[in-house]
């Protein structure tokens, strides 16, 4: 295993303004139940995304962008290099090694994570799944349903359904009771793995709309678009993800217009 | 083999800075070991998941936990996972104060922030401990009930042993622990041998809760439960995790139930700790092999 690169400075990596610095990060997976084969599934990304940027990764299935955000929020282990992140405090600290319980706890309030699939928690009503991500992000309970009721009334979900218990809704209802849980109040940095693929195309544009909202507050959102349509409507930046590594990065229009655009989606 | 992530961090380099304070942790493990038989050093050798046993070689005894740590703190649940036989119960025991830890550390704070090594008490003093601050929820309920006595018996009992004297404030006490892990108080004076597997384990967890403890120990609370039953129980206790600032240490074989109630994990196999990690890591990419084995099994 590759260790860190002791001599680099993290604090250097994330002036103020940036939130997320990438550096050298690779991504093994070893099956040991699979004569211990291992899959080198990032093998040396850079990527930083400034505060109020939406950075979007673009490239062939299988890429590694997905796993690339699943880094990012500490579901996957990283296997070298670092994840700086700075912090609403001005902190700077490293994802990818930071102890389990400061994640847990960055996570709550800094880190907004929305997949592609909501793996609803067992019998719990639509409207505490959204809630408890408020009182994470250190809201008091009432206020918590308050702003509960706003972020679903913002994606589209109806108030006879917010008792019901998430695990029975549809899957375009589930991914937006995702969004409205990781969206409830801004986090600093926004996850987004394929956020509209199960929405009907009245909800997808409302949905879109949300993330582009957010991105003026001053959020960071990094994202996984399936169509290039969301990408064009929304990111300020592409990057182009190959292989495990980074094949361009730039503006969206150009690097979409360039070769690496036949690449993306599907 | 994989490092763990403790290994990892302090392999990292030079500490960041850290985004919250560090935690006081309710219960600090380090290098905890129970040994059944011979106690000497000669026992380890040749134990633990490289071997792939924890009966010692060379002297016969059982080496059902060694070099454990684990740390927990207020108002979060740490997962113990592992199969049976893999020492996971053995450390609940030696933290409860069941049995006496062979080596090892323990670092105990309660509410009021004083702080205790558990290791050194005296046993006295550690059944005061058992009344006031650590309580144990047993997968058998005829380990933490008195099964002809009431349910407003049962979880009477430790407000006794902690001084209650007033009958009427007892009474009351026990109603409303009762009522917060739904027992119909109708049932209140009815002995809980003739409750069923499910209320049985409510009644547990109300006296559990009777003199407010600063660290909970649940020890397969719903193995043995029907399906139905458990998820209720199981909803109960995610409920009374989320409201109350307890730390919990949740014991489990079952991938359902750490998943629900825990944010990080351990996983032990024949006596060690193998792996620890955030719950979902553990889930979506489980490093040891015997981890993978674990979440392949689970997962199907």
């Amino acid at each position: 295993m590759r260790e860190m690169d002791s001599a680099l400075d993290l604090q250097k990596e994330l002036p103020e303004g940036r939130v997320l610095a990438v550096r050298g990060l690779t991504k093994d997976f070893t099956m040991h139940l699979v004569d211990g084969r291992v899959a080198h599934a990032l093998k040396g990304v850079d990527l930083e995304v400034e505060q109020g940027e939406h950075v979007a990764l673009a490239g062939p299935s299988g890429a590694g962008k997905s796993t690339l955000l699943r880094c990012v929020y500490r579901t996957y282990l990283t296997t070298s290099g670092a994840i700086g992140l700075r912090t609403s405090t001005g902190a700077v600290v490293d994802l990818a090694t930071m102890p389990d319980w400061d994640v847990a706890m960055l996570r709550g309030r800094e880190i907004g994570y929305v997949s592609q699939f909501l793996r609803a928690e067992p019998r719990r009503p639509v409207i505490e799944i959204v809630a408890r991500a408020g009182i994470a992000r250190g809201m008091e309970r009432g206020e918590a349903l308050d702003a509960a009721a706003v972020a679903l009334r913002r994606v589209g979900i109806d108030e006879a359904l917010w008792p019901v218990h998430a695990t029975v809704l549809s899957g375009g209802q589930k991914q937006r009771v995702n969004i409205a849980a990781g969206t409830i109040s801004p986090p600093r940095l926004l996850l987004l793995d394929e956020p509209v693929s199960a929405l009907d195309p009245v909800n997808r544009v409302s949905v879109l709309d949300l993330i582009a909202g957010l991105r003026e507050q001053g959020v960071a959102v990094l994202s996984v678009f399936h169509d290039l349509e969301a990408i064009e409507m929304l990111a300020t930046r592409v990057v182009v993800v190959e292989g495990g590594r980074v094949a361009a990065d730039g503006d969206p229009h150009e690097v979409l217009r360039a070769n690496h655009g036949l690449a993306v989606a599907r | 083999m994989s490092l763990t992530l403790h290994e990892r961090a302090q392999y990292a380099g030079a500490p960041l800075a850290s985004p919250a304070p560090a935690p006081a942790w309710t219960l600090s493990v380090r290098g905890l070991g129970k040994i059944y038989g011979d106690t000497s050093e000669e026992s380890i050798a040749g134990t633990g998941p490289e071997f792939g046993t924890a009966v010692s070689p060379n002297t016969g005894a059982i080496v059902a936990a060694w070099g454990v740590d684990l740390d927990v703190a207020p108002g979060e649940a740490l997962g113990v996972i592992g199969e049976s036989g893999s020492g996971k119960s053995t450390v609940l025991r030696c933290i409860a104060g069941d049995e006496p830890a062979t080596a090892g550390e323990m670092l105990f704070t309660d509410h009021g922030g004083s702080t205790e090594r558990l290791d050194q008490l005296s046993p006295t003093e550690r059944r005061r401990m058992r009344i006031s601050d650590i309580s144990v929820v047993y997968q058998d309920p005829a380990l933490g009930l008195t099964m002809d006595v009431s349910a407003g018996g049962n979880v009477a009992d430790p407000l006794t042993a902690a001084g209650w004297r007033n009958f009427g404030r007892i009474r009351s006490r026990a109603t409303e622990l009762l009522q917060r892990t739904e027992v119909p108080i109708a049932r209140m004076d009815h002995p809980v041998k003739a409750f069923s597997g499910g209320m049985k384990q409510r009644v547990q967890i109300a006296k559990s809760l009777a003199n407010d403890p600063s660290l909970l120990l649940l020890d397969e609370p719903t193995t043995g439960l029907d399906a139905s039953v458990a998820a209720g129980v199981l909803d109960l206790m995610r409920g009374l995790l989320e409201e109350t600032n307890v730390a919990a240490i949740v014991v489990s074989h079952d991938f359902s139930v750490i998943e629900m109630l825990t944010t990080r994990v351990i996983v032990m196999q024949h006596g060690r700790v193998v792996e620890a990690g955030l719950t979902d890591q553990l889930l979506e990419d489980p490093q040891h092999p015997y981890s993978q084995q674990l979440v392949a099994a689970a997962r199907g």
